[in-house]
């Protein structure tokens, strides 16, 4: 999946990835906006920086992301 | 308490107002109240942990145990009384991150806030700005960035993108308006750091100059640490200081504001390598009690093609930038290549252009779309005559007699793999061609110097080479080693390793009081709420963003001079009265759906309300149809829209944007104010069938009463 800048994305559930922190499984469920799609473009294995409604802006491994059809 | 109101934040309030008073005066019991303040805010925001009702609990017992403080056992009194009360809340509070009656919530940052890495109250600053107070918007933005003019220069300003004026023309410009303002107040020095707290005689170690290493000695030393920052290079500054050119960022702008941080007490100490000068035991030996590693990215990857170690003339991007910020002004050659297509790719093509480099290529293996550069320093390299080759793949460094001659390339296109919609770029077959060139610069991306940390044998890294952390707290491993910026998150922009350095410092604050750390990272705190200034929606419509002007090219392609030149004061101050203010209006649509829906009226044609599908908006549409009944502002929950009678007129205003203003109905016997003719029409209209007596509305109460009263005792039945 490639990710860019302004897409609406979903948490759909947690990451196997080592970028995930326990703290962020209550973030599971909610949307955000792609702010940053990574920190050298087109890497797959980039943490993607979200704004995520009402919980502040976040990096996050991109196999837990689901686009939203806006 | 009412059912209304929340504990949480009432007992915050309570604590705020007994800090705001000064009433507690033992240092100690001070330190205890702010310290339960911060707990109570984490419950607030859903960022506590299981360790922070018995926390508070047993603080507010130790400042009722405080023997000589008689206000310190009034206020832990005041907080063991919530907790005794309201223990289900606060621990729904904790469980859940709900607050039932919404009063947690109620102060929600904008999307703005919301969006920064560093969490700047953004709408706060913009009012302040629009008023003219350039020190108070500084000081504002510096209770969450100790860098405002670095910022207002080259931030990548993520909050404009999701600004939601954007959403009704273009967004407001933030980046440059911090810019302005920042050197207003910093320039005649106007603006002085904020007083430190009492000393707390601990030290602290922050490895790296940068802004993350700087952010978190600025935040630290305001809470009484004593701060030693150990810098590699002879300068501050980090990537902000040799990553970018001084035509985007003049030095003197980051001299200033590091010589603020230095005015807090901060000590700086140059030309000391962690692992060749200093090593953890050492600092530790020292007396230093937390140390907080903000190393950076420094490190280049290589293109790994042949030739590349066989020619001195092929360079790293970042050594270049750095020689060049040092002052070596040599040029780099006369035909420069630059491999890559980030920022640093970019402010190195810029670079060399005004080094004297006569032909400047960035060559980019993908389409100008997936440029990670921003876009307007794209466009500005070009304006300045930077040739840019894309879907060009680097295949060997060609050279003769010791000498670089040229860049042997390869076309490539852009394709999709089975197993992804990612487009990979692919060589074509036979497209082979040579970019002529005498030097070649490696601007593929950055990384940790590991070597440096070596002595750090019990330091977890990332299977991405970075510095594992626990994201919320910043600590390493290592108990009393936190690190942060790009060591943690690889190399990203300077606004997240100001965010990064602030958070470490609280971090820290809180390793060395003992308190328990939060569950959650920080959400963005609103800092103020500034009140609005009025604009007519007909000016509020037709303001446009201004364009930035630019140095002329000939300047711009041959000194370092500054190359945005800046916006003036008037253009300034327009601009930000073009804010909506969503630091006020939290977008629910109820003033849309009571005026379309309840009253029938439609009035409000405010489409940016809706974030994902932004519908046309245009206040001045309102005037047109609005009956100044006030509905959406008694169903307004945050007071956003307000309507007012102001001598002879109402006015209905949308956090300032003066919607409608209609001349009021004077009562024709005494000339007292009524309501506006098109209410009293609505009214009649609403009342003719019930109430035909009291059709005529052209009298205030008291002279209709007067009026009618003798008809009533004439009609009234007998007996």
């Amino acid at each position: 999946m490639t990710f860019h800048k302004g897409q609406r994305v979903e948490i759909f559930k947690k990451s196997d990835d080592e970028g995930w922190d326990s703290y962020m499984d209550e973030y599971v469920g909610l949307h955000g906006i792609i702010t940053d799609p990574d920190t050298s473009i087109n890497d797959p294995d980039a943490l993607v920086e979200i704004s995520l409604d009402q919980k502040g802006t976040h990096r996050f491994p991109q196999d837990c992301l689901k686009i939203l059809e806006v | 308490m009412s059912e209304k109101s929340c504990p949480v934040s009432n007992t915050i309030a309570q604590l705020d107002g007994i800090l705001q008073s000064n009433r507690v005066k033992n240092p100690k019991s001070r330190r205890i109240v702010e310290e339960l303040r911060q707990l109570l805010n984490d419950i607030a925001w859903g960022r506590a942990g299981k360790d922070h009702l018995p926390s508070v609990e047993s603080l507010s017992q130790e400042l009722i145990d405080e023997e000589t403080d008689s206000a310190g056992k009034e206020t832990g009194s005041i907080v063991q009384s919530a907790v005794h009360d309201y223990r289900e809340t606060i621990i729904s509070h904790i469980v859940t991150h709900n607050c039932a009656t919404g009063d947690c919530v109620r102060l929600v940052p904008a999307p703005c806030q919301m969006t920064c890495p560093a969490g700047i109250d953004v709408p706060s600053y913009v009012a302040l700005i629009a008023q003219g107070h350039d020190d108070e918007a500084i000081s504002v933005i510096r209770r969450d960035n100790p860098f405002p003019w670095v910022c207002g220069l080259v931030c990548t300003r993520p909050c404009e993108f999701m600004c939601v004026r954007g959403r009704i023309d273009k967004p407001i410009s933030i980046k440059f308006l911090k810019a302005f303002t920042a050197e207003r107040a910093l320039s005649d020095r106007r603006y002085l750091n904020p007083p430190k707290e009492s000393d707390k005689d601990k030290r602290v170690a922050v490895i790296g100059a940068g802004p993350g290493g700087m952010t978190a000695a600025y935040y630290l030393a305001l809470k009484g640490y004593g701060v030693t920052v150990f810098e590699a290079l002879p300068v501050a500054g980090g990537m902000m200081m040799l990553g970018i050119p001084r035509c985007r960022l003049p030095r003197e702008v980051i001299d200033r504001e590091v010589a603020m941080i230095e005015d807090l007490g901060v000590e700086f100490r140059f030309n000391t390598r962690y692992g060749k000068d200093i090593t953890l035991k050492g600092l530790q030996s020292d007396g230093f009690e937390a140390v907080f590693l903000a190393i950076g990215a420094h490190k280049s990857f290589r293109l790994n093609i042949p030739g590349e170690t066989d020619f001195p003339q092929v360079i790293e991007a970042i050594d270049l930038l750095r020689r060049a910020a040092l002052g070596d002004r040599r040029i780099p050659g006369k035909h420069a290549v630059i491999v890559g297509g980030g920022n640093v790719a970019i402010d190195t093509a810029r670079t060399c252009l005004r080094l004297g480099s006569e032909e400047v290529t960035i060559a980019y293996r993908r389409a100008r779309a997936e440029m990670p550069a921003d876009v307007e320093e794209v466009e500005q390299a070009e304006d300045e005559g930077v040739h840019l080759a894309f879907l060009t793949i680097p295949k060997a460094i060609l050279g003769k007699d010791g000498r670089l001659t040229g860049l042997e390339c390869i076309r490539a296109k852009l394709i999709k793999r089975d197993d992804s919609d990612r487009l990979f770029p692919v060589p074509i077959e036979g497209s082979e061609f040579i970019i002529e060139a005498d030097t070649v610069i490696s601007a593929i991306g950055q990384q940790i110097d590991l070597e440096c940390l070596s002595d750090l044998k019990d330091l977890k890294w990332s299977r991405r080479q970075t510095i594992q952390t626990n994201n919320v707290s910043m600590e390493t491993s290592i108990p009393g080693v936190f690190a942060g910026g790009d060591a943690v998150t690889g190399p990203a922009t300077v606004v997240e390793a100001i965010g990064a350095g602030k958070r470490a410092a609280e971090a820290i604050d809180r390793y060395l009081s003992g308190i328990p750390q939060p569950k959650m990272p920080p959400v963005p705190v609103r800092r103020t709420r500034v009140e609005w200034m009025e604009v007519p929606a007909g000016t509020k419509m037709t303001l446009r963003r201004p364009e930035m002007p630019l140095l002329n090219l000939e300047r711009r392609r041959t000194t370092f001079q500054q190359v945005e030149l800046g916006y003036t004061e008037n253009v300034v101050r327009e601009e930000a009265r073009r804010c909506l203010r969503c630091d006020i209006c939290l977008r629910c649509g109820k003033c849309v759906e009571v005026c379309r829906d309840m009253m029938g009226v439609n009035a409000l044609e405010f489409g940016f309300l809706n974030f994902d599908h932004p519908a046309p908006t245009d206040f001045r549409l309102t005037a047109e149809r609005c009956i100044l009944c006030g509905a959406c502002a008694e169903n307004c929950p945050n007071q956003a829209i307000r309507i007012i009678d102001r001598g002879d007129e109402r006015l209905l205003s949308y956090c300032g944007t003066i919607l409608n203003r209609q001349k009021l109905e004077r009562c024709r016997e005494c000339g007292a104010a009524l309501d506006p003719p098109r209410y009293l029409e609505f009214l009649q209209k609403r009342t003719q069938n019930i109430s035909p007596v009291i059709a005529d509305r052209t009298r205030c109460r008291a002279c209709a009463r007067r009026r009618t009263a003798g008809v009533h005792v004439e009609n009234a039945p007998a007996g």
